[in-house]
């Protein structure tokens, strides 16, 4: 009863940012030098008439105030609107190249949780030892890497001269073959936010391990495993989770530079050359993406708070 | 039978520093031991050694037999059925002690489920009689619900439950009562009590409350700097100590029923002697400090209002010192906070110096109101800032209410530093390299930097150990005397307000329950509530006595 009240909550909170999120992303188009309808008219003497029909067509006659929620309503249509650049509906050119990015994601995603808790809870488990400062020292390196220069150095290494991975495109469309092409970006993207993950699960998990309640728990006869399993790692998720929301925004916007360096044509380089062009529409609908993406990750943590730390339901007072 | 034989047992840490030297003693089946002695005497180091819980890196020699088993040479098998069978421990702080992620019924199943192999169902059942055992009220209940739905009463007879899970022979307690307050600690007492008859178990009792030992132990074992400086059966050690440290100890304990005593402080640089305070009143007829009816709520979200502080009222003289006692969540805390302007009140009025203080808006308002009073906080390890030294952090209070110059304010800094002990290479110091007591004095040194009208103690000593506290309380009363000091003083702890203050009000779910001259309200409590917490305070039955040997 109480939970459901929440989430119906949350999720109010959720609408009422994305519509705020919306009005920011249409509106900026106004503050940012450049018209729309000049470069429609490219290369033709713009005459009056022309400016006139052009602006009536696209709907930009209209105040910016109409424009918007003539946006607004397509959008909640699946309509974000016709892309300048390439004369074709928004949904159409970005739905063609969401594959691609969603699948660098998940797979970098997949890569940062694995290696990122994988390298942190080791470190924390031998904390102080060798082993510690072997993998933070490890970490640093890696964390001091730009993904463009780790790509280079990535397709240097595995696709130029040991030839194991393609350096180019995504393939022939065939799933195993897009995996295939995607490890090295996928590569690329996870390794800054691999050390971030990592340096959160240490950190959290040396808090816990100095806690009183883990030292009663090994005082019951438990094992060093069962300790750090239920006790340590257990009670450490709270940050690495918080964290993990955060970088959403950060490995979506990243994504733009590795699909550059990788020639993929997924949302993160069309995003880049939709900026280049002013084509007003795609840039919205791709930062509207992005923003839901972040604001609906972030709220699906905060849903999921109450059983991540049942403390957290009962209010600050709990402690 | 010898169920735990301690011989000759040091430890050493990698770097040199020898923690344990020497201690060796018994505890038989059956048995409560006594291990007590003052912070960093190596009671608890010693205790976790019984169950291999000892730091990385440390060297033991000597000898530690369990159950005829030997800890410090068995194998890390041998270690884990140790502590599955043969031994458990009960935690001081049971908040946290256990896992506030996961529930009550998993704390006490886990050992069961994951050590014994034991079912489920069987687990949850075993949990349960044992919840109704340690005289919890809704044991089903408390299975499933999570450590902050309960108190910190019921969460240490959680962690009694937990602890006597795997049956064990010898039951280790350490310090279980010092973070509760006196009442339940009367409970948790009897709860040991009753398992160790009943179980016929062994019991090792850490504290640093030497009346709470008296009257629980067969036995005590003194500790101080890693040695036992004496042991032996616990009214022979209380009434005749031979050891001049235990001599130390006990004359430092403030006890309810010796109210004007010689106190001889520990080795200390602070002024030995307190004179008895109804001396120090000035008979001064106005109120330094007024307070009426005080009321604060706190509001949370759907829940009901809490009332911290009900229509609370009370005067104290130029110069008084008023004791203010109850349990946690009594209020005194909150009504600290309002006087000195941390909290706003909702209602009523305070008055100090007989200037309006009850509500600072503005900077200039602040500082007026934080010059007239000032608060020394309980934990003196949190309340000064560890990047600053001890010199530096009075010499910020001052600068913040006076524009002198830098010279002068250090030599004001020196000669507070000299009122409360202290010299000037505690000045340069950083507070992590000051001991509990020296910090506390800084923090005293601090607060009295700009002459505050007023000085509020919020369990000011709760958190020192008894010599430093009578070091602490020494340093308090000479300069009540030398200054004539207005002060609030709020414990949880009878005996420290017997020894400082002449007034006290009892307080009871934010309200003023008794009050009144301090020896009046403890020789004759009026109010039911303040029976209960004499009654409460643990004391030796043999007690009467000593008073009678000189």
């Amino acid at each position: 009863m109480t939970a459901a009240r929440r989430v119906a909550g949350k999720l109010g909170a959720l609408l009422l940012t994305l519509l705020l999120a919306s009005m920011l992303v249409f509106f900026s188009r106004f503050l940012v030098p450049g018209d729309p309808v000049s470069f429609l008219l490219r290369g033709r003497k713009p005459s009056a008439e022309a400016v006139a029909q052009v602006s009536a067509q696209y709907g930009l006659d209209l105040p910016p105030w109409q424009q918007y929620l003539n946006w607004l309503v397509g959008v909640l249509h699946g309509d974000f609107g016709r892309s300048l650049q390439y004369r074709q509906d928004v949904s159409v050119v970005i739905g063609e190249r969401l594959p691609i990015t969603l699948g660098l994601v998940v797979m970098a995603g997949t890569m940062i949780a694995v290696i990122g808790l994988a390298a942190g809870i080791v470190a924390a488990v031998n904390r102080g030892r060798l082993m510690d400062r072997a993998v933070l020292i490890g970490l640093t390196v890696l964390g001091a890497i730009p993904s463009f220069v780790g790509s280079i150095v990535l397709i240097a290494v595995f696709a130029v001269q040991l030839g194991w991975f393609p350096s180019f495109g995504s393939g022939d469309g065939g799933f195993v073959d897009t995996l295939y092409h995607l490890v090295l970006p996928s590569i690329a993207l996870a390794i800054v936010f691999v050390v971030l993950v990592s340096k959160v699960t240490r950190s959290s998990m040396v808090d816990q391990l100095g806690r009183e309640h883990v030292e009663v728990a090994t005082s019951r006869g438990l094992t060093r495993s069962a300790v750090i399993r239920r006790h340590v790692l257990r009670n450490s998720i709270g940050p690495i989770l918080t964290v993990s929301g955060v970088l959403v925004a950060g490995l979506l916007v990243a994504s733009a530079i590795v699909e550059a360096a990788f020639g993929l044509s997924g949302i993160g380089s069309l995003l880049v050359q939709s900026v280049d062009r002013l084509d007003f529409p795609v840039v919205q609908a791709i930062v509207l993406l992005v923003v839901t993406a972040f604001v609906v990750v972030n709220a699906v943590i905060d849903v999921l708070e109450p059983w991540v730390d049942p403390r957290s339901a009962a209010g600050a007072g709990a402690r | 039978m010898t169920l735990l034989d301690i011989s000759q047992l040091t430890l050493d840490l990698p770097d040199g520093t020898r923690l344990l030297d020497g201690v060796s003693l018994t505890v038989a089946a059956g048995e409560t031991v006594g291990l007590v002695g003052e912070s960093g005497s190596g009671k608890s180091l010693t205790a976790r050694s019984v169950l291999g819980l000892l730091p990385s890196g440390a060297v033991t020699t000597g000898s530690l037999r369990l159950d005829g088993l030997s800890v410090l040479d068995a194998t890390a098998g041998q270690v884990l059925e140790l502590r599955r069978s043969r031994a458990s421990m009960i935690f001081q702080d049971p908040r946290a002690g256990i896992n506030p992620m996961r529930t009550i019924g998993d704390h006490l199943t886990e050992g069961l489920r994951l050590c014994q192999r034991m079912p489920n169902g069987e687990a949850q059942a075993a949990a349960l009689s044992l919840l109704e055992s340690v005289g919890l009220p809704r044991p089903a209940e408390h299975l499933r619900q999570y450590p902050h739905e309960l108190s910190g009463g019921m969460l240490q007879r959680v962690m009694i439950a937990g602890a006597l899970t795997s049956s064990p022979h010898l039951l280790i307690c350490d310090e279980p009562t010092t973070a509760l307050d006196v009442t339940t600690q009367a409970g948790i007492i009897a709860v040991l009590a009753e398992q160790r008859a009943a179980r016929g178990m062994g019991m090792l009792f850490i504290t640093h409350d030497l009346n709470l030992a008296a009257s629980i132990c067969d036995r005590v074992v003194v500790l101080s700097a890693g040695r036992v400086v004496e042991q032996g059966d616990a009214r022979e050690v209380f009434l005749h100590p031979h050891a001049e440290y235990t001599q130390r100890l006990l004359a430092a304990t403030p006890t309810l029923s010796r109210p004007r005593e010689r106190v001889v402080a520990a080795p200390s640089d602070a002024p030995a002697t307190l004179a008895p305070p109804a001396v120090l009143a000035p008979p001064a007829a106005d109120a330094m400090l007024s307070v009426r009816s005080l009321s604060k709520e706190y509001h949370r979200r759907g829940k009901e209002p809490v009332a911290a502080v009900v229509e609370a009222s009370f005067e104290i003289p130029r110069g008084g010192a008023l004791g203010v006692v109850g349990e946690s969540g009594s209020g005194k805390s909150t009504l600290a906070r309002m006087i000195v302007g941390l909290e706003r009140a909702d209602a009523g009025d305070i008055r100090i110096a007989d200037r309006e203080r009850t509500a600072a808006r503005t900077r200039a308002e602040r500082l007026a109101h934080a010059r007239s009073v000032q608060m020394v906080f309980q934990d003196p390890y949190l309340s000064l800032d560890p990047r600053i030294t001890a010199g530096h952090a009075i010499e910020d209070a001052l600068r913040l209410h006076d524009s002198r110059g830098t010279a002068d304010a250090r030599a004001r800094v020196l000669a507070l530093l000299d009122q409360v002990g202290l010299g000037e290479r505690h000045a340069q110091a950083q507070p992590r390299t000051l001991s509990g007591g020296q910090r506390q004095r800084v923090a005293i040194a601090r607060a009295l930097a700009i002459e505050p009208d007023v000085l509020v103690m919020d369990e000011a000593t709760s958190a020192l150990d008894v010599s430093v506290q009578a070091q602490v309380l020494a340093v308090v009363e000479r300069i009540r005397r030398e200054r004539g000091l207005t002060v609030l003083f709020i414990s949880h702890d009878l005996a420290v307000v017997r020894r400082v203050c002449e007034q006290t009000v009892v307080m009871k779910t934010g309200a003023i329950v008794e009050r009144g001259r301090t020896e009046e309200i403890l020789d004759a409590p009026q109010h039911p509530y303040t029976r209960l917490l004499i009654d409460s305070v643990p004391r030796p039955e043999w007690e009467g006595e000593r008073s009678a040997t000189p």
